[in-house]
């Protein structure tokens, strides 16, 4: 670990619902990440594991509180400047993949760098995960095709293209068997390991037990 | 199964309602098709069978009426026979208006030929009148007002009459009415109606009244037939691209309504695969299908026609009143539920056929998204434009189902903005009939060496034109022209049949003037002049023509000549190209002629073509709002049903200048497509669809121009362009993990 702050969260409000079905799922959490280290933060369902990694990937927007990725701000950024931040310094990765159904695995890899302002060296990265997260032979496979193992780490080379510093993963094992849950964890760690900063949340300890650090959201707030 | 399908219908019930409105929509365009094209179709026989239209009207100068009915009843084939004598240039007042323009028919016989539609007949006593509802219309006549019919003084109207022999007034210069007989056998008579056993053998009566008719003057026959043809001329035509139109219309409709279904069937094709999963067959599947789409089906298309039907009785019933026919009533009932019953069956079979077949497939390929066909599918590659196309097209029923839509939509277009250019050209342009030269001059035959001399005129020839009748069908009017040696240096209406003339004895016939008379190449065809006399000519061929709706034949002058001694031509005159046409306008004037541009449309009303050209652009914007709304449906259901991809690209970075990229490729993969189909449906089967059935005897160039087909394909886009921008708006306003979440 580097020790420089990568992923830097103070005071994060967040609210659903309105008057007597207001719920706040958070309530003052505070996070620092740092480059190289991997954070897994623990929950409940409905805890608010996965709206925090919204906040902090700029897919939604805190009522208070103040959130840094790589040193740029993400609160009170436009949506422009938040679009330029998924692009350049964010990659995420989902617990259904999200993989486009009617695009190949390598062309939802590359999607990803076919964005405009993206990474001028997405397409070459795209294809050295490919190789290098064994992709190569299912390479041109549908998705509807693919095994669940196949489809995350497809996924995970997606959020990697652009080269992000931070890479948030919500639930990336929770659709796995554990075989290939172990894979997806091991491919996570090889990211952290490229001076990136890594957060997952999940509620599978198993899962936690690669990561540097397990935090915990309870009521609102992150407790270590 | 019927409460199961009512349950889903619930389940789903802003898509029912939403599939219903549709329906609606395109049930409304069917309910006018239908209303308009019924009523003009059929308008015309059936207030000739209420009216007790004759079969034939002789008129004749005024003759004796014992003298007339003792050559009448002998006459083969006579079932019935009435007599009038008719007075035009008669003057009318009534209800402050007037008119020297009347006409009174003293009304003799049992038998009247008209449709007594408001009040009563005449009695037979002095002091009653009928009019004509056209007249009782435009004057606002009612029954029991006075007119002052010329010197027959003031009379109170007792009834309103409809005759369809005739179109009614203003659209007939004459305003009609009907007195009784006060003077019994001393009346004079020069109209004899004439009802026939078998009116298929009209040709026999005719040719023995024709043997029987010395001493009577100007004797002319028209047969119903023969009305019914003076009918449609008076209308043009118009009433048959209205009917077109229609037709057209209805095609648009269905297509429309397949399209919908279908696309519905597509969007729920997973859930399919969930009811095959939990052990449902594919017939239930389909007969569970079939019941909800008739189910929506069947009241939504009977609110469409009958508020189509509602929508267009009133000007349907107006345009059938001003040609004296009458609206179809209760008659319509059989045609609007044979329309909801096309309408309901396309609904169902375009619904219940995808569903079929997706339920045929294994569950398992479906609920793996195997409702993305594999054929549409690439492995990448392509900008995001290209990814926006994949977006569209992976549905593929939907995405066939909109390019139908738009496809037909823009092929409507195409042809109303053909169709517009077609009657502006009808109206300027004489080439469009076939004509080669741009002037005619009232200059004798003489002096056509002289006009030949002036620069930039090309080519010069005296042109002959007479009016006559068929020989043998007096009802059957026709027109000859005549210019020496090759008429095609002038006039030049494409060849169908046979080939063009050679001689003094041949002629060329329209195409309408033989299907009436049944003409070949090598026929026999004999033509009364309007002086009496007759001339023969063989059949060399049959040309498409225009003009005259077709009952035209060219020959050469020398028979013609012969036939009338006294026939006048005048110059038809050919200027070179690029001719200065006002310094030759100046030397024809110079040599005591003014000239006249060349007649070109079918229709002596140029200014109500220019009209009926602004009335079809309008139509034909109308139909691109139509479009617009096609695109918007089809991208937003794509962006709605894609949100989850949508919402997948933001993630990674997308803004919302990419989202606008992908949406746009989205709409263009539909426009694009859809506007070649359309400019291909213009061109293949509507635009020859509506010549056809517009105009069967002529070649009418209903084919779109380069500009046409630019400007149809650049406005697609445009509207792609729109509708991007309005559903991109709306896209951008979610939230990203709204549309993570659905995914």
């Amino acid at each position: 670990m580097s020790g420089v702050a990568t992923v830097t969260a103070r005071g994060l409000v967040k609210t659903f619902g309105v008057g007597r079905a207001a719920r706040r799922v958070l309530d003052g959490a505070d996070l620092t990440v740092e480059a190289g280290e991997v954070v897994a933060i623990l929950g409940r369902s409905g805890s608010g594991k996965s709206t925090l990694l919204h906040l902090l990937g700029g897919l939604d927007r805190p009522e208070a509180g103040m959130i840094e990725i790589d040193g740029e701000t993400v609160t009170g950024a436009g949506e422009r400047e938040l679009s330029a931040l998924r692009r350049r310094r964010v990659g995420f990765v989902f617990q259904f993949f999200h993989l486009l159904p009617e695009l190949s695995g390598e062309a939802n890899v590359l999607l990803a760098g076919r964005v405009r302002g993206a990474h001028p060296d997405a397409a070459a990265r795209g294809q050295h995960l490919i190789e290098s997260l064994g992709l190569r032979e299912v390479a041109g496979a549908l998705p509807s095709t693919l095994s669940g193992g196949e489809q995350q780490r497809f996924a995970i080379a997606r959020a990697l293209v652009n080269d992000p510093a931070v890479l948030l993963a919500d639930e990336p094992t929770g659709n796995l068997d554990v075989g290939a849950g172990a894979e997806v964890l091991r491919l996570l760690r090889a990211g952290a390991a490229g001076g990136r900063a890594v957060v997952m949340v999940t509620h599978e300890r198993a899962a936690a037990e690669i990561a540097d650090r397990v935090l915990t959201l309870h009521q609102g707030r992150l407790f270590a | 199964m019927i409460a199961l399908a009512l349950a889903g219908l619930r389940a789903r019930r802003s898509r029912t309602l939403l599939a219903a409105a549709g329906i609606v929509a395109a049930s409304l365009v069917v309910g006018t098709g239908v209303t308009v094209g019924f009523g003009l179709a059929t308008g015309f026989d059936r207030a000739a069978d209420q009216a007790d239209l004759p079969d034939i009207i002789a008129r004749f100068d005024d003759t004796g009426r014992e003298q007339l009915d003792e050559r009448v009843r002998a006459l083969p084939n006579l079932a019935g026979r009435s007599y009038r004598f008719e007075r035009t240039g008669i003057p009318l007042t009534a209800n402050g208006r007037h008119t020297l323009q009347g006409a009174f028919h003293v009304v003799m016989g049992e038998r009247r030929g008209y449709l007594v539609a408001e009040g009563r007949d005449l009695s037979g006593r002095p002091g009653e009148v009928v009019a004509e509802h056209g007249l009782a219309r435009e004057w606002g006549l009612e029954v029991g007002d006075t007119i002052e019919v010329g010197r027959a003084g003031p009379l109170r109207l007792v009834g309103i009459a409809v005759s369809p022999d005739n179109v009614a007034y203003p659209l007939a210069r004459a305003a009609r009415v009907y007195l009784p007989d006060v003077y019994r056998t001393d009346t004079p008579a020069n109209l004899a109606l004439l009802w026939l056993n078998d009116p298929s053998k009209a040709d026999v009566t005719l040719t023995q009244a024709r043997s029987v008719s010395f001493g009577l003057g100007r004797l002319e026959f028209v047969t119903r037939d023969g009305v019914r043809v003076l009918l449609g001329q008076a209308a043009g035509i118009v009433i048959s691209l209205l009917v077109a139109f229609s037709l057209v219309a209805l095609v648009a409709a269905g297509t429309m309504l397949a399209a919908g279904a279908h696309a519905e069937v597509q969007r729920r094709l997973a859930s399919l695969g969930v009811q095959r999963a939990l052990g449902f067959s594919p017939a239930r599947i389909a007969g569970l299908q079939a019941t909800e789409a008739a189910l929506v089906a069947v009241p939504a298309a009977g609110l469409g026609i009958a508020a189509g039907t509602l929508v267009v009785a009133g000007p349907s019933a107006g345009l059938l009143a001003s040609l004296n026919e009458r609206p179809p009533g209760w008659a319509l009932l059989g045609p609007l539920a044979a329309a909801l019953a096309g309408v309901t069956i396309i609904v169902v079979a375009a619904a219940t056929w995808p569903a079929w077949r997706a339920a045929r497939r294994p569950p398992v390929e479906i609920l793996r998204g195997g409702d993305l066909p594999r054929s549409f599918v690439t492995a990448g590659g392509g900008g995001l434009g290209a990814l926006g196309a994949r977006f569209a097209t992976a549905a593929r029923g939907r995405w066939l189902a909109a390019v139908a839509t738009i496809g037909v939509c823009a092929g409507v277009v195409t042809l109303m903005l053909s169709l517009a250019s077609l009657l502006e050209r009808l109206r300027d342009d004489p080439g469009t009939v076939g004509k080669r030269y741009q002037l005619t001059v009232p200059l004798d035959a003489s002096l056509a060496k002289t006009v030949d001399e002036i620069p930039g005129v090309a080519d010069v020839a005296p042109r002959y034109a007479a009016d006559g009748a068929d020989s043998y069908r007096l009802g059957e009017p026709l027109r000859l022209v005549a210019f020496p040696g090759d008429h095609t240096r002038f006039e030049a209406p494409p060849l169908a049949a046979g080939r063009r003339i050679r001689g003094p004895d041949e002629i060329e016939v329209g195409l309408g003037l033989a299907d009436a008379l049944g003409l070949r190449p090598g026929s026999t065809f004999a033509v009364q002049l309007a002086g009496g006399t007759e001339a023969r000519f063989r059949v060399a061929g049959v040309v498409r023509a225009l003009e005259n709706d077709g009952r035209i034949g060219w020959v050469q002058p020398t028979r013609l000549l012969e036939a009338e001694p006294r026939l006048e031509p005048s110059l038809a005159v050919r200027l070179e190209g690029g001719a200065d046409r006002a310094a030759v306008t100046r030397e024809l004037v110079a040599l005591g002629a003014p000239p006249r541009s060349a007649a070109a449309a079918t229709t002596r009303n140029a200014q109500f073509l220019g009209v009926l050209a602004a009335v079809l652009r309008g139509v034909g914007l109308a139909v691109g709002l139509v479009c617009l709304f096609a695109l918007v449906q089809a991208l937003a259901m794509t962006a709605r049903e894609r949100r989850g991809a949508v919402a997948l690209l933001r993630a990674c970075g997308a803004d919302a200048r990419t989202v606008a990229v992908v949406l746009l490729g989205a709409a263009a993969a539909v426009a694009l497509p859809g506007a070649v189909l359309g400019v291909v449906l213009e061109m293949t089967v509507m635009g020859p669809l509506v010549a056809r059935l517009a105009a069967g005897f002529a070649s009418l160039p209903i084919a779109p121009g380069a500009g046409q087909v630019v400007l149809v394909v650049t406005g697609l886009l445009a509207l792609a362009a729109i509708a991007t921008a309005l559903v991109a708006r709306r896209v951008l306003r979610e939230p990203v993990v709204a549309g993570l979440r659905e995914e």
